[in-house]
């Protein structure tokens, strides 16, 4: 799958019979999609109801923003529509399309319908037909341009997605409907910072058998990093190694390139890193210790308020706890006077010692 | 045959990639207003499957509120509204639309966004509470921790209420000599199952073409620094070479700012506490006081062959402060014990990472 095409031609799209007042936009479209989106996408694909449809292919609306000017619309969300098809007629579900459109974007209120996908890459008279309804004035997107994103889910083979926008043909008029000329759009795959790491889990599963993964704590994470990275490294000095031995072929620019990386690390004064690098793991041992004993100060106050304790346990305890312990050893106290005053509380008091 | 199946308590979690990536997007797309959603999913033999999620609306929410500004306001709107009444009519009407494209249409619970941990909460307790306490019980809680993923790792957890905190719960009971009874602790409030994340074949094969690992055959080599610069290989997902970033002080500095802030909640309910033995100490001294007054009163009354007064008005007289609930302390003990589990997480890496530096700048020191 094309990620990011470099260049691609915009084709201009033949004008459609408008109506009077409401001009549509001309201008190129991108389109990128969200990583959600696709795996949405698979996700319904796997779902499809073999049981009462003669198609192959399942189709959903897809939902996203537009920029201001119309040029780039970003798909984030979509949703599965149930559909029929066999070999002369199509049927959509049109009443469950506009409820379920209601109910997305009552929890994303700023996104907005943008078109349709289809998980065959064929584009047929069907297609034809419910692009037509997706791009209508009442039911669908005019007067932008309505999207058609076609995803391939054959087993066995690559996935493979591309985009239409649609321009109606000069057919006559009782044809109209089923027929529209299917433009080809560049799009991109995109994810944001927050995604990567969602994603880095992801793809950690999809070399396994079982297709699934746990997930990792940071420090896993970070050895796998750093693992990959002297992996990449000794990739490098293998190179260079055996450029420096004439075995391999030389590179100018690779070398320019290496030299640059190089330069970037900084000129620095070795007692200098010495004194900061100490400062530092000392403010960061400290700040660890200081929170495992608040840790612990905190689970002695819990233990310490449910526990029954004697008159001199308490006492001991108190003192040996320090700080907070102490000011808990404090309340305790107070509570024993409390209670001893009182002494009516008819409550049953045994002797234990808080195990600690 | 049901009840068998029934019986077999939720040992582990597992959540389906689309579901991942959905959670991962709403809570970010909020950030740092919680955001809340609605998981789908069935569970079979103790796994939950989670197959898909949707968030719940909230911008009647932030129509209605006088102060956009104000993220905690919409914070707590938000995290409200797992259990407000139009989200659940909203959640039905949902599962109702999803169960006719075939996704699985059994609710299993609830996601929800945290930062830095700050996840233990009331409002998570009550939340939970709602989903465990219906008729379908195996429900989870899952969080996702938009600061912490950012940095490195992805912060998925699941959790759900221990049954002696449920039945607990239910009762309000949370005097201390329930607990001393129960020995109940803030450790047993919420248990942790593990979560295994799972991809389906078509996403597995989708998975392989986004950018892999590096290619092992030879390349061309490139013609100039500018070509080189230009065609740059894409960075493979996995693993994620961001979690190398050295800058992570700034989560440490929050991390103990929140881990301060609950030391504070932490005195605000030893106080009340004090105070409540203070009141209790004070009313029984007083108690008492009347009692030897009344049991004196009584013997000159009896000398004078008077009737005797009763002995146990004072149940009328004096009114014995209520306990406080101990359940804010736990919950801060539990919150505070994430923290410093947090604070512990952080404090590997980054030794870990500066030792790395060290020995870079200082080949010979090491």
């Amino acid at each position: 799958m094309a990620v990011d095409p470099p260049s691609f031609l915009h084709l201009a799209r033949p004008l459609a019979p408008t109506v009077i007042g409401v001009q549509p936009t001309t201008a190129p479209v991108n389109v990128i999609i969200q990583p959600q989106a696709i795996f949405s996408i698979l996700d319904h694909a796997i779902r499809r109801d073999i049981r009462d449809t003669q198609s192959t292919r399942v189709i959903g609306a897809l939902l996203g923003v537009r920029s201001e000017d119309g040029m780039e619309a970003e798909v984030r969300n979509c949703f599965a529509i149930p559909h029929t098809e066999n070999e002369d007629q199509v049927e959509v579900d049109v009443e469950y399309q506009k409820n379920m459109l209601a109910l997305q974007l009552k929890a994303n209120p700023r996104e907005v319908l943008l078109g349709w996908y289809t998980t065959s890459l064929d584009l047929n008279s069907f297609s034809a037909l419910i692009q037509n309804f997706f791009a209508s004035p009442e039911t669908g997107t005019f007067p932008h341009p309505s999207i058609h994103v076609t995803v391939s889910t054959d087993p066995g083979k690559g996935i493979e997605a591309k985009a239409y926008i649609s321009a109606p043909v000069g057919v006559n008029a009782e044809r109209a409907s089923e027929s529209c000329l299917f433009l080809p759009v560049p799009y991109d795959i995109r994810y944001s910072e927050s995604e990567k790491s969602g994603l880095e889990l992801i793809s950690g599963a999809k070399d396994s058998e079982s297709r699934a993964a746990p997930v990792v704590s940071d420090i896993e994470g970070l050895e796998r990093a750093v693992d990959q990275a002297l992996d990449l490294l000794e990739r490098v000095a293998e190179y260079v190694n055996s450029v420096l031995d004439e075995e391999r072929q030389p590179s100018n620019p690779l070398g320019q390139f290496l030299m640059n990386a190089l330069s970037l690390a900084p000129k620095v004064d070795p007692e200098v890193i010495e004194r900061d690098f100490n400062n530092h793991v000392q403010d960061v041992l400290v700040v660890s210790y200081l929170a495992n004993t608040i840790r612990t100060q905190i689970d002695l106050s819990q233990r310490l308020a449910t526990a029954t304790l004697t008159m001199g346990g308490s006492d001991a305890l108190a003192s040996t706890g320090g700080g907070e312990g102490g000011e808990k050893g404090g309340q305790r106290g107070g509570k024993r006077g409390g209670r001893g005053g009182g002494g009516r509380g008819g409550q049953q008091r045994e002797p234990r010692e808080p195990n600690e | 045959m049901a009840d068998v199946l029934k019986d077999v308590p939720l040992n582990s979690v597992q959540v389906e990639a689309l579901v991942v990536m959905k959670i991962v997007k709403a809570c970010a797309a909020t950030f740092p207003t919680t955001a809340t959603g609605s998981l789908v999913g069935m569970d079979v033999n103790g796994t939950l499957q989670i197959t898909n999620s949707f968030p719940f609306p909230t911008a009647d929410v932030a129509a209605s509120d006088a102060h956009p500004n104000d993220h905690m306001a919409a914070s707590n709107l938000a995290a409200a509204a797992p259990r407000s009444k139009a989200n659940i009519t909203y959640q039905n009407e949902m599962i109702k639309y999803l169960r006719e494209v075939n996704v699985d249409a059994n609710n299993v619970g609830w996601y929800t966004s945290a930062n830095m941990g700050n996840f233990v909460n009331t409002s998570l307790i009550e939340n939970q509470f709602f989903y465990q306490k219906e008729l379908n019980e195996k429900t989870v809680a899952l969080v996702h921790d938009v600061s912490r993923s950012s940095q490195g790792a992805l912060s998925l957890r699941a959790f759900r209420l221990s049954p002696t905190f449920m039945a607990a719960y239910k009762e309000n009971k949370f005097t201390t000599e329930n607990m001393q009874k129960t020995k109940f602790t803030y450790k047993d409030i919420l248990v942790e199952l593990p979560i295994i994340i799972h991809n389906s074949h078509l996403l597995t094969s989708f998975l392989h073409q986004l950018p892999a690992a590096p290619p092992t055959e030879d390349l061309e080599f490139p013609t100039s620094l500018s070509d080189l610069k230009r065609n740059q290989p894409a960075i493979p997902l996995y693993p994620n070479l961001d979690s190398l970033d050295l800058s992570v002080d700034p989560y440490l500095e929050k991390s103990c700012n929140m881990l301060l802030d609950s030391i504070e909640t932490h005195y605000t309910e030893l106080n009340n506490f004090q105070y409540y033995q203070r009141q209790l100490a004070r009313e029984q001294t007083k108690i008492t006081a009347w009692k030897t007054k009344r049991a004196a009163e009584n013997a000159t009354r009896v000398q004078q062959k008077l009737a005797p007064l009763p002995e146990d008005e004072w149940e009328r007289v004096f009114k014995l402060p209520t306990e406080p609930s101990r359940l804010e302390g736990m919950l801060n003990a539990r919150q505070v014990e994430q923290y410093s589990r947090q604070v512990d997480g952080f404090t590997a890496s980054i030794t870990s990472k500066m030792f790395a530096v060290k020995s870079n700048l200082l080949p010979d020191s090491a």
